[in-house]
């Protein structure tokens, strides 16, 4: 029986499923149905201000002030409609991703799409402990001792058996970065340049130089990554949303669009507020260190704390994404409503990824600098093609029907996303072919 | 109150109320079955540029590795 949001029958009562909540009025219908719907919009986008989209922001702050805002803006959207076709796809199919990779393009692009995804995704872990790393030591914390324990932490956060109590945990994690909003408020940032350098795109003063595009390429790989396409079409298979839960689970996406934005915004601002004073940037926790010499220590706390939860974030999604891709083209059982002998090769990939990553942050002297700089290469290389495939798949009738399958305007709207993303990506594949093709400052 | 009005208003409620049910509670929806459907069919443009953007991203990939491993001091510049 499906019911949900519509006038129950007369009988309903005797066949009602066991945890239906009756109400009365329509509008409280709608609010509970979306309470209910709501969770892997916002994670999906809020776990993307992960640890190298902190590093990032406060770079893009720290080095141009407030130039970039006008980027997050233009992000909004494009983030937004590049979900919206995961979510329609995962609700039409009820199939992850990278099971729809397999069975529409054959195992041959599946494999590779997979291969792709694990690859950078394992990067990207790393860069994750890497962060934990740093914002532990800044706060006094041994790393070899914190590390592990994020580590372990991390994985008992996914093996409770309950897609809810995982879902409930990450959406209270999501939250705590409203402390952003306080950071932005405490530095003190000038109203009128943020609103004029949000709405009106301006170059800084040193002109278009190679770390200025770097900035803005870093910024577009951060906001938008490849995994996030797996991961909430996965979500939303494993949450088995219904087709009648695809208006709230638009609402929960552009939610959480716009709740990221905003707080990649209030990053900037941390940073800016360095700019202002002219530091030099070294990374976020060296300068949550000098901001709390002048703004007080509660901010250079907070501001690592959020380093480190943006971190734990991050890492939980993105491992989940590779268990759940690699589940689903492995034909395993693959779902966080299950329980750990019952799944033991999803929560195996899961445990393996945060595991490995973990282990290698701590090895003395690793490459991390060079570990970040790849992660956003990568990816920013790879989201073209990702969502090419989306793309293709959007527009396969034979699996959505017309109800699901784009209608003109999302494909002008997607394949403008595409084409702008192929530019910024053969821009940045110039400038990793020829270092010097743009000037240094 | 009469016997019928009463019963008039409680079916009047009944019709109005909503259930709503958490959709991992709610009984599975049949979705399309995309098992046995087989790879999707696409025309000969369509697999040369996916071959091509996966040359481009192989290419792309040894390159970056080049990079890393020159700026990592592994390989001599």
């Amino acid at each position: 029986m499906v019911t949900m949001n519509h006038p129950a029958r007369p009988d309903a009562q005797a066949s009602a499923a066991p945890a239906s909540i009756r109400v009365s009025n329509k509008w409280v219908a709608h609010a509970l149905t979306f309470l209910m719907v709501f969770g892997s919009g916002l994670i999906v986008m809020e776990a993307d201000n992960d640890a190298g989209a902190v590093s990032t922001y406060v770079q893009a702050g720290a080095q141009y002030g407030t130039h970039l805002l006008w980027l997050l803006l233009l992000l909004l959207p494009i983030s937004y409609f590049v979900q919206e076709m995961v979510v329609r796809l995962g609700i039409a199919t009820g199939q992850g991703h990278a099971a729809m990779i397999y069975r529409r393009f054959g195992k041959w692009w599946g494999r590779f799409s997979l291969a792709d995804l694990l690859l950078v995704n394992f990067l990207t872990l790393m860069t994750e402990f890497a962060a934990i790393a740093l914002a532990l030591g800044k706060m006094g914390v041994d790393p070899r001792v914190g590390v592990p324990i994020a580590a372990v932490g991390l994985t008992a956060l996914v093996t409770t058996g309950s897609y809810r109590r995982w879902e409930r945990t990450v959406v209270f994690l999501c939250l705590i970065d409203l402390a952003w909003f306080f950071i932005a408020y405490r530095v003190h940032p000038a109203a009128a340049d943020i609103v004029r350098q949000s709405v009106m795109p301006s170059l800084p003063a040193g002109g278009l130089t190679a770390s200025w595009l770097f900035l803005v390429i870093a910024t577009v790989g951060t906001t938008i990554a490849p995994w996030q396409l797996f991961f909430q079409q996965s979500c939303v298979a494993d949450k088995r949303l219904r087709f009648s839960d695809l208006r709230w689970a638009r609402l929960d996406t552009l939610v959480g669009a716009v709740f990221t934005i905003l707080v990649a915004g209030c990053m900037m601002l941390a940073g800016n507020a360095g700019f202002q004073r002219h530091w030099d940037f070294a990374d976020p926790a060296q300068t949550a260190v000098q901001l709390g010499g002048v703004v007080g220590p509660f901010v250079k706390n907070a501001l690592l704390l959020l380093m480190i939860n943006a971190a734990v974030l991050g890492t939980t999604t993105i491992s989940l994404s590779s268990a759940w891709a690699y589940g689903e083209v492995q034909g395993w059982p693959h779902s966080l409503q299950k329980r750990l002998r019952d799944a033991p090769g999803f929560y195996a990939v899961y445990a393996l990824c945060v595991m490995a990553a973990a282990g290698l942050v701590l090895i003395p002297g690793a490459p991390l600098q060079l570990i970040i700089l790849s992660v956003q290469v990568l990816a920013g290389l790879m989201l073209p093609s990702a969502i090419i495939f989306l793309q293709l798949l959007l527009n396969d009738k034979e699996v959505l029907g017309d109800r699901f399958a784009n209608k003109r305007w999302n494909n002008l709207i997607n394949w403008s996303i595409v084409i702008l993303l192929f530019v910024l990506s053969l821009l940045l594949a110039a400038q990793v072919a020829v270092p010097r093709l743009f000037p240094n400052s | 109150m009469t016997l019928t009005t009463e019963f008039d208003d409680r079916t009047r409620s009944e019709r109005v109320s909503f259930e709503v049910v958490h959709p991992l509670d709610d009984v599975p929806e049949e979705k399309v079955d995309t098992e046995h459907l087989g790879p999707m069919q696409m025309t000969r443009t369509v697999r040369v540029c996916l071959y091509a953007l996966r040359g481009y991203l192989l290419l792309m990939f040894g390159l970056l590795g080049f990079r890393v491993l020159q700026l990592a001091g592994v390989i001599q510049s």
